[in-house]
């Protein structure tokens, strides 16, 4: 949990911690923000699937602590590098003076200096060269920056 | 954004793909990897730049020599595309909670 984990990011939101939580465990709610299609299972060891366009994310949830944290396991569907449930990702939810201070912290993503060191670019090779001699490799997880065009569902 | 099409291009090839193996964990001299194969020396030559050109091989100097390693960048931009990838999703969270949080005060 410190600034060193690759993604840490957080956001002000004008509305209750209770209320923010709320969007991490109804697939409904997750739609207007993230994915087009979710299944979530909100308790320990509960399924965390959202798909995003051909991204299919893949994990479980790991710890609930309504409304101040939830903490689920991240990954894509065919992929090499963010297999399923590989990554964490970790929200807290701190209550503040006229709404919530929330906290991401993406946590156990490779790095270029780890993948180095671990079977990763042989991974990451292999699925390279399966591409170039002609086999699908499956779905590519860097095609998930695109999701940020997304429009939401549900919005006006 | 890497060049994946160029990737494939490159990896393509036996002779390629060999190189970067070799190359994945520990940088070595145009010498180095030549001495892996039957090929002459212009030809490995010719694989490095096709190799470099899909940034799937990075070159650094150490004196006069050129060392040869697997590019693990592409790694990196993983992280990246999360980074921007989360900060967009968080502004449409910030839109939505608050929204559904006003309709929630209007319902009371």
């Amino acid at each position: 949990m410190t600034d060193s984990e690759p993604v840490n990011l957080e956001i002000m939101i004008e509305a209750s911690p209770e209320t923010v939580f709320e969007f991490f465990v109804d697939p409904g709610l997750m739609r207007t923000w993230m994915g087009d299609h979710a299944v979530l299972e909100p308790r320990v060891g509960g399924s965390f699937a959202v798909d995003i366009g051909n991204n299919h994310v893949r994990g479980s949830f790991v710890d609930l602590q309504p409304p101040e944290r939830v903490v689920f396991t991240w990954g894509w569907e065919g992929s090499d590098i963010v297999p399923p449930g590989s990554s964490t990702v970790t929200f807290i939810f701190e209550a503040r003076e006229g709404g919530t201070l929330v906290r991401l912290i993406h946590s156990d993503l490779p790095t270029g200096e780890d993948f180095r060191h671990t079977q990763g670019w042989n991974h990451y090779l292999g699925r390279l060269t399966k591409a170039a001699i002609g086999d699908d490799p499956g779905p590519d997880p860097l095609e998930v920056g695109q999701g940020m065009h997304d429009q939401p569902t549900g919005e006006s | 954004m890497p060049d994946f099409d160029s990737a494939f291009r490159a990896l393509a090839d036996p002779t390629r793909r060999r190189i970067i193996e070799l190359v994945a964990h520990r940088g070595m001299t145009a010498g180095d990897i030549a001495s892996h194969f039957r090929t002459t020396r212009p030809a490995v030559s010719q694989h490095l730049t096709v190799l470099r050109n899909a940034e799937l091989l990075s070159e650094r100097r150490e004196g006069r020599t050129r060392i040869y390693q697997a590019n693990p960048k592409t790694v990196d931009e993983v992280v990246q595309h999360l980074q921007s990838f989360w900060s967009g999703r968080l502004q449409v969270l910030k839109r939505q909670a608050e929204r559904e949080e006003r309709q929630q005060r209007d319902r009371q």
